[in-house]
């Protein structure tokens, strides 16, 4: 809208002379060129219209009356705050300045939200001493080096009594497992032996028919020789 | 002796202790303060510890107003606007989004129709009401436009202050003064507008 150009007149410009014609202060030329850019911009038209029509809705609000007590309030709040600063006044010197210096530099962190979170964890913390029966009181050095040591000691003492069951625990083990070897080894040795033992005799079974075979070969050989020997002699008798 | 120098005479004299001073100061200036907090903040009661605050500032910072730089008027409207602008960008998470007929009743601490009616009694009541309904939506929808288009509008429509002041008051040329006045009027009217659609 700003950057168009009607009758002569950029946009912009009719905004900032739009002010001036509603307050009645445009005369002459400028007027003139004001109006026709107004008829001939759509924009610029309606920006008129709503602005006119917003100062006409502005100029019914009336001036309100403030509270009775508004003045006497002010009056009480200011003398207050110069009795504050006049009693800081005099700190002004040295610790004024530091107080003052001190309270920017932790102006961050002196916020509500900061609060809250402190409080939160000084909750937490008293809640943990609580439980754990620590009292503030035993806070001192000499009683939290005493704590210290005893800790350290039962610590020690759990430490070698743990590392003592899990020596006793994995000699167990040890144990156990060349129990469980020495037993596997027993019985693939009887697994091999009987092993052993079912092939020799299924050798020896299957010997058998052969002998017989070749026995019974050697007897047809002899009843054949026997026969032959017969048949032999039967001829010779014959010829006889 | 016009009203600046009456007013610059106040100001050095309450610039040395003198408390009588201090007081024509407040009572002098306070219904103007007041009423740009209360057309900015939009509640009756935030305008009055606005107005508390700004006068607690001007009266800490009193030594150090400048007369030839701005007079003492621009120089309060500038405290004014400083602390309302830190205000509003305090309570901006708190703020709820206020419908224009949630802001319609915070008009308490206004003139009450019987003020009105009794400082004129020909009018019609129920033109009155009309008007007075009228004045509370115009207000209501002040408070929904952004604030650098509200504090142009209040300064120049309510405060009657002229550009120049305004621009320095809010620290932009005179034109971005004129083109926010034009913007905050037009935004007014439309939301006026909207809000008279939806009424009927």
């Amino acid at each position: 809208m700003l950057d168009e150009t009607k009758s002569g007149m950029p946009c912009a410009e009719f905004d900032v002379l739009l002010t001036e014609a509603l307050d009645n202060a445009l005369k002459g030329e400028r007027r003139e060129r004001f109006e026709q850019h107004r008829l001939t911009c759509a924009a610029c038209g309606t920006l008129f219209a709503e602005a006119s029509s917003g100062l006409a809705l502005l100029n019914e609000l009336e001036e309100v009356a403030p509270p009775q007590s508004l003045v006497h309030n002010i009056l009480a709040a200011t003398s207050e705050a110069a009795q504050k600063s006049a009693k800081v006044a005099p700190q002004d010197s040295v610790w004024g300045r530091l107080g003052r210096q001190t309270k920017a530099v932790f102006a961050p962190v002196l916020t509500p939200r900061f609060g809250m979170s402190m409080g939160m964890a000084f909750f937490s913390i008293t809640l943990v001493l609580n439980m754990a029966q620590i009292r503030i009181k035993d806070l001192t050095p000499h009683n939290l080096s005493h704590t210290f040591y005893s800790s350290e000691n039962k610590f020690m003492k759990y430490y070698e009594n743990m590392r003592l069951v899990y020596e006793i625990e994995s000699r167990v083990r040890d144990l156990r497992n060349a129990s469980e070897e020495s037993e596997r080894e027993r019985e693939e040795q009887n697994r091999h032996r009987e092993k052993n033992n079912n092939q020799t005799q299924e050798q020896n079974e299957n010997n058998v028919p052969e002998q017989r075979h070749e026995y019974s070969r050697g007897l047809e050989a002899q009843l054949l020789a026997l026969s032959g020997n017969e048949w032999n002699l039967a001829m010779q008798r014959r010829a006889i | 002796m016009d009203e600046a120098q009456v007013v610059a005479q106040l100001v050095r004299r309450c610039a040395q202790g003198e408390a009588a001073a201090w007081e024509d100061i407040v009572r002098r200036f306070h219904r103007r303060i007041y009423n740009i907090c209360y057309r900015f903040a939009g509640s009756p009661d935030d305008a009055q510890d606005l107005t508390q605050e700004v006068f607690i500032k001007v009266y800490r910072s009193i030594g150090s107003f400048d007369g030839a730089q701005a007079s003492f008027n621009t120089w309060v409207t500038t405290v004014t606007r400083n602390l309302l602008v830190d205000h509003f960008r305090k309570t901006r998470n708190e703020r709820a989004t206020d419908s224009i007929d949630a802001a319609q009743g915070a008009d308490e601490d206004g003139p009450t129709l019987a003020d009105r009616l009794a400082a004129d009694g020909t009018e019609n009541p129920q033109r009155h009401v009309e008007s007075r309904e009228r004045r509370e939506m115009v207000h209501g929808a002040l408070q929904q436009i952004s604030p650098d288009l509200r504090e142009a509008v209040i300064l120049r429509d309510l405060q009657d202050m002229d550009y120049r002041e305004i621009a320095h008051v809010l620290k932009v040329p005179e034109g971005t003064v004129k083109s926010r006045i034009n913007r905050g009027r037009a935004e007014l009217a439309r939301l006026l507008q909207r809000t008279y659609r939806q009424a009927l």
